[in-house]
C-alpha cells in the first residue's frame, strides 16, 4: 500500500533507520546555471522595472515606508539624548496635519513624530508616562473614532521598538538607503495580493463590502508626512477615499452603543492615569481635536458625541485641549478626503496651531 | 553578481518583520524581534558578503573560520546574548564526546552520554517548557485545592534552540551508539553545530552528514551557485508569495478571530493552513539547502511532497524527514521500536509521537496533534497487518490508492486544527465548523480569499501527486533551458512585488 523505500528517486534518512547517515546527495541538473542566472536576473529586473513604471504612471512618488522600523527610529531619539523634546502622538491626522518644518521654524526644535495611522495613542502616552528619560512635552491628537474606541491598527509598534533585533535595525537601514528612495511601488497598497484582493470580486452572500483604506500619504525619513498628490488631484481617487470613511456607517444599535460608551470611559481612565504620571514629572500635555469634515464629521459626532467624550476627557484629566470647532484659526482648511489636510494647508495650519499653544503656554518648557 | 542579484530579488523584508503575524500557539511565549530570516534584506547583504569571503583564495581553515564567525553573527543578529547558549551546547557535547571516546567502562560512557542529554534537554526544558510546566503545576495545585502563586516568568524562547540542541545531541548519541567517530578537530565540530543554513530551523543535520564535508576543501562551482540561487528563489517564493501573501491571511481569518466559522470557512481555513505550513517550512528548507549549495555543501532533503502520502507511515517519510528520522533513531528505536511485540510497538510509537508533538511547542494542543498522529500510525499498523494476513496477494489499484491518499490528507488536516488553534476552545469551534455544526455562522472569507486559497491548495496537491516519486532535480533536468530562465525570473518577480514583510518562518518558534 504505501510506497516502498526503493520507490523514491533519492533516499533520505527516512529510508535508513538506525544507522549513521551518510553525506547527502545534492545533484545539480545538467544545465548552464550561471547563464540561466544571468538571464533570470535580467528578466526579473526588466519585470520589476516595468512594474515600477506602471506605478509611476499611476502617480506614485518616492516615499519612505511608514513601518514600525521607521517609527522605532523616532522613538529611539528619546533614549538618545532628546528626552526633553516635544513629542507628537495621535493617529493619522497628527501625521498629515502637523508640518515638522514649520514647527521647527517656530519653536527652534524639531518635534518627534510618533503618531500612527489608525492607532489610538493611549499605549504610547502610557509608555512616555512610564519612561523617566522623557521630560519633554506631549501633544496628543484626538481622532474620536480611534482615540475613544482604543482601536490599534498599528499597535505592535511599541513592542517592535522594545524588541527590535540587530538584524531588523540593519534591514531598516539598508531598505531606507538602498531601495525606498528609488522604488515607489514599495507600499503595502501596491503589493500584488492587495491589488488582486481589491478587484471587483462578487460579494459572497451574507457579507458586506469592507474596503481597505488606500494609500493616502508620503513620508520623509523622520516621518514628516503629507498627503499624496493623487488624493488631491484625481477626483475619482479622492471620491473613493471619501467613501471608504463613510462605508458601513449605520448607527450603532443599543448594545453596540453601550459597549462603545464603556470603551470610551476606559480610554479616558487610561488617559487620566498617564497624564497624572506625566504631570508629576512636570511634563505638560495638550489634547488637540484636529479638523475633519464632509460627510465624515457628522458620523464622528454621532458615534462619539463631544459631550460624552472630548469634554469628559478634558474635565477628568485636567489637561488643556484645543478643539477645531471652537477655534476659528483651525477652520476653513481644505480636507480633500474629509479627514486630513491637503499638503499646501499644513504650514499655515501648523503655524495657527503652534500659535494657540504658545500663546497659552500649554507646552512651555517644564519649570 | 550573484549576491547583487539576490539583493535585488530579496529586498522585501526590511520593514516591520514582526513575527507575530505567524504566531500560532503558545500565546504566553515571550518573543523577540526576528532573527536573520532568509526573507530579509539583511540576510541578502549578509549572504552576499559570505559568498564573497568564501570565494577568496584563502586557506581552507581560514574559510571555515569565516563560516563559523559568520554563523555566530547570523545567530547574534537576533539577540546577541543568546549566542552563549549555542556555545554551551557546543562545548558540552564536544567534551561529552571526548569523554565517551576515552571512557573504558560502559557506566562511564553512559554517564558522558547522560551529561549531554541532561544539559541539552535541561536548556530546552527551561527556555521552552519552563512557563508551561509552571502553569500546569499551578493548575494541578489548584485542582488539589492548594493555593500556589507561580512567579511571573517572562522567558524569551531562543530561536532555533530545538533544532541545534537536537543536532548537538545526535553528535554524542551517534558516538555513544558507536555509529560515528568524533570530529577530528573542534573547528569542524563547531561549524557542524553552527553552520548558518541549518542552524535555526533545520534540516536537522547529523554529524556524519556534515562533518566529513568540512574535512576537505570545498568550493562551489558556478553551476552549484546558480542552482543554489534557483533553489533559494523557489523556497522564498513558497514562503513569501504562497504562504505569507495568500494562505496565511485565510488561515488567520478563520483561526484568529472569535467568530465561529461555517462549513466552507472552517474547511478552507484549515486547508489553507495545510498549504501555509508546508510552503513556509518546505520553503525554509529549500532556501537553506540552496544557501548551503552556493557555498559548496550538501544538505539533506527535508520534504518529499508529503501531501501525496498514502498512509501515515508514508507521510512521515515525506514530512520533516530530518526530525522524524531523528525521533525514530534516538527515541522510537531505543524505546523498543517494533522488535518486542505489538504492545511495546504501540507504546514506542505513541511515546515518540507525543514527544514529537511537544517538541513543536509547549502547549497541550501540540500534544494532541502528536497523539492523533501516533493513533493514526498505530491503527494503520494494525490494519496493514490484518490485510496482509487475510489478503496477502492484494495490491490496491490506482483508484484505491487515490482514495487512500485523499483519506490520508483529510485526516492530516484534522490534526492541523490542533496545531494551528491557539487553544482547545478554538480547535473545537473549528472542528464543529468542519462538521457543519456551527449553524448560522456568518461568512468569514470573501470570494477572493476562497478562490485564491482554493486554487493554491489544489495546485499544491496536484504538484505533490505528480511529483510523488520524483525529485525536483530530475524534473528540472528534463525541462528545456529556455523555459527555466523565464520561470525563474517570474518567481523572483512575484517575490519582489508581493512585498513580504519579513515575517518569521513558523518553525522558528519551535
Amino acid at each position: 500500500m504505501p510506497s516502498s523505500t526503493s520507490s523514491f528517486e533519492r533516499l533520505t534518512a527516512a529510508d535508513r533507520p538506525g544507522i549513521a547517515q551518510p553525506v547527502p546527495e545534492r545533484p545539480v541538473p545538467a544545465k548552464s546555471w550561471a547563464g540561466l542566472l544571468l538571464l533570470a536576473a535580467a528578466g526579473a529586473a526588466l519585470l520589476v522595472g516595468l512594474w515600477e513604471k506602471h506605478w509611476r504612471d499611476y502617480g506614485t512618488e518616492p516615499s519612505y515606508v511608514n513601518s514600525k522600523g521607521l517609527w522605532a527610529i523616532q522613538r529611539r531619539r528619546i533614549d538618545a539624548g532628546e528626552g526633553d523634546a516635544t513629542v507628537l502622538l495621535g493617529a493619522s491626522r497628527v501625521l498629515f496635519d502637523v508640518d515638522l518644518d514649520t514647527w521647527e521654524r517656530l519653536s527652534g526644535r524639531r518635534p518627534i513624530q510618533l503618531a500612527l495611522e489608525g492607532t489610538s495613542p493611549m499605549a504610547f502616552l502610557e509608555d512616555l508616562a512610564d519612561d523617566p528619560k522623557f521630560t519633554g512635552r506631549v501633544l496628543v491628537g484626538v481622532a474620536p473614532d480611534v482615540f475613544f474606541s482604543g482601536f490599534m491598527y498599528n499597535g505592535k509598534a511599541l513592542d517592535y521598538f522594545r524588541r527590535e533585533s540587530p538584524s531588523q535595525r540593519a534591514g531598516q537601514w539598508l531598505s531606507m538607503h538602498v531601495l525606498e528612495p528609488d522604488l515607489t511601488f514599495l507600499d503595502s497598497d501596491f503589493a500584488l495580493a492587495t491589488v488582486l484582493h481589491r478587484q471587483a470580486w462578487p460579494l459572497r452572500p451574507g457579507m458586506t463590502a469592507n474596503t481597505r483604506v488606500r494609500k493616502l500619504s508620503i513620508h520623509a525619513a523622520d516621518r514628516n508626512t503629507h498627503m499624496w498628490r493623487k488624493v488631491e488631484t484625481d477626483p475619482d481617487y479622492q471620491h473613493m477615499a471619501q467613501q471608504i470613511w463613510i462605508e458601513d456607517s449605520d448607527p450603532p444599535d443599543a448594545k453596540a452603543r453601550a459597549e462603545m460608551d464603556a470603551t470610551a470611559q476606559k480610554q479616558v481612565d487610561r488617559a487620566i492615569a498617564a497624564v497624572a504620571k506625566l504631570r508629576a514629572r512636570h511634563v505638560p500635555v495638550v489634547f488637540v481635536r484636529l479638523p475633519s469634515g464632509g460627510q465624515y464629521l457628522p458620523i464622528e459626532n454621532r458615534d462619539f458625541p463631544r459631550a460624552a467624550t472630548w469634554d469628559v476627557l478634558l474635565a477628568r484629566t485636567g489637561a488643556p485641549g484645543i478643539h477645531f470647532e471652537d477655534t476659528p484659526e483651525l477652520q476653513g482648511y481644505w480636507l480633500p478626503e474629509w479627514s486630513h489636510l491637503a499638503t499646501r494647508e499644513r504650514p499655515r495650519f501648523t503655524e495657527a496651531l503652534y500659535g494657540i499653544i504658545a500663546r497659552n503656554g500649554w507646552l512651555a518648557p517644564p519649570h | 553578481m550573484a549576491g547583487h542579484a539576490l539583493l535585488l530579488l530579496v529586498f522585501f523584508s526590511a520593514r516591520c518583520a514582526a513575527p507575530a503575524t505567524l504566531v500560532q500557539n503558545a500565546p504566553c511565549r515571550a518573543t523577540w524581534g526576528a532573527d536573520l530570516v532568509f526573507n530579509s534584506l539583511t540576510f541578502a547583504a549578509f549572504f552576499a558578503i559570505i559568498l564573497l569571503l568564501h570565494s577568496l583564495p584563502l586557506p581552507w581553515k581560514a574559510r571555515k573560520v569565516n563560516l563559523l564567525l559568520a554563523s555566530y553573527v547570523f545567530y547574534a543578529a537576533w539577540n546577541p546574548p543568546f549566542v552563549v547558549l549555542l556555545w554551551i551546547s557546543t562545548i558540552v557535547d564536544w567534551y561529552a564526546a571526548q569523554g565517551l571516546v576515552h571512557a573504558q567502562r560502559q557506566a562511564a560512557r553512559r554517564a558522558w552520554m547522560l551529561l549531554s542529554v541532561v544539559a541539552n534537554l535541561g536548556m530546552l526544558g527551561y527556555f521552552k517548557y519552563g512557563g508551561f510546566l509552571l502553569g500546569n503545576f499551578t493548575a494541578l495545585m489548584a485542582a488539589l485545592g492548594l493555593h500556589y502563586e507561580a512567579p511571573a516568568l517572562d522567558i524569551v524562547l531562543p530561536v532555533g534552540i530545538s533544532f541545534y540542541t537536537f543536532a548537538t545531541m545526535s553528535y554524542t548519541l551517534d558516538i555513544y551508539l558507536r555509529r560515528a567517530e568524533p570530529a577530528r578537530n573542534f573547528l569542524d565540530y563547531a561549524l557542524f553545530v553552527t553552520f548558518f543554513p541549518h542552524l535555526v530551523a533545520g534540516p536537522i543535520m547529523r554529524p556524519t552528514e556534515l562533518v566529513p564535508q568540512f574535512e576537505q576543501p570545498r568550493r562551489a562551482t558556478a553551476n552549484q551557485i546558480g542552482f543554489g540561487l534557483a533553489l533559494m528563489t523557489l523556497g522564498l517564493f513558497d514562503k513569501v508569495v504562497l504562504a505569507d501573501a495568500y494562505l496565511a491571511p485565510v488561515a488567520d481569518r478563520v483561526y484568529g478571530g472569535g467568530a465561529p466559522p461555517g462549513l466552507l470557512d472552517a474547511w478552507m481555513g484549515t486547508l489553507a493552513f495545510s498549504g501555509q505550513i508546508f510552503c513556509d517550512f518546505a520553503g525554509y528548507s529549500t532556501t537553506a539547502i540552496g544557501a548551503a549549495l552556493c557555498l559548496g555543501f550538501a544538505m539533506p532533503d527535508n520534504f518529499r511532497f508529503p501531501y501525496a502520502a498514502v498512509g501515515f507511515s508514508d507521510f512521515w517519510r515525506r514530512w520533516h524527514i530530518t526530525l522524524s528520522a531523528w525521533l525514530r533513531d534516538y527515541v522510537y528505536i531505543p524505546l523498543g521500536g517494533n522488535r518486542h511485540g505489538p504492545a511495546r510497538t504501540t507504546f514506542a510509537l505513541m511515546g515518540t509521537m507525543l514527544l514529537g508533538g511537544l517538541w513543536h511547542g509547549a502547549n497541550w494542543t501540540f500534544v494532541v496533534w502528536g497523539a492523533l498522529h501516533g493513533t493514526y500510525l498505530c491503527v494503520e499498523r494494525v490494519l496493514r497487518a490484518g490485510l496482509r494476513a487475510r489478503f496477502a496477494a492484494y495490491r490496491p489499484g490506482p483508484l484505491a490508492v487515490l482514495g487512500l491518499g485523499v483519506l490520508t490528507y483529510l485526516l492530516i488536516n484534522l490534526t492541523w486544527v490542533f496545531f494551528r488553534a491557539r487553544d482547545f476552545t478554538k480547535a473545537w469551534t473549528v472542528l464543529r465548523g468542519m462538521l457543519g455544526a456551527n449553524g448560522g455562522a456568518e461568512p468569514l472569507l470573501d470570494t477572493f480569499q476562497l478562490l485564491s486559497a482554493g486554487l493554491i491548495v489544489a495546485a499544491i496537491l496536484g504538484v505533490h501527486i505528480l511529483m510523488r516519486r520524483r525529485t525536483l532535480e530530475s524534473v528540472v533536468a528534463a525541462v528545456p533551458a529556455w523555459l527555466v530562465a523565464p520561470v525563474w525570473a517570474l518567481l523572483a518577480f512575484a517575490i519582489v512585488i508581493s512585498q513580504g514583510a519579513g515575517n518569521a518562518f513558523i518553525y522558528f518558534q519551535f
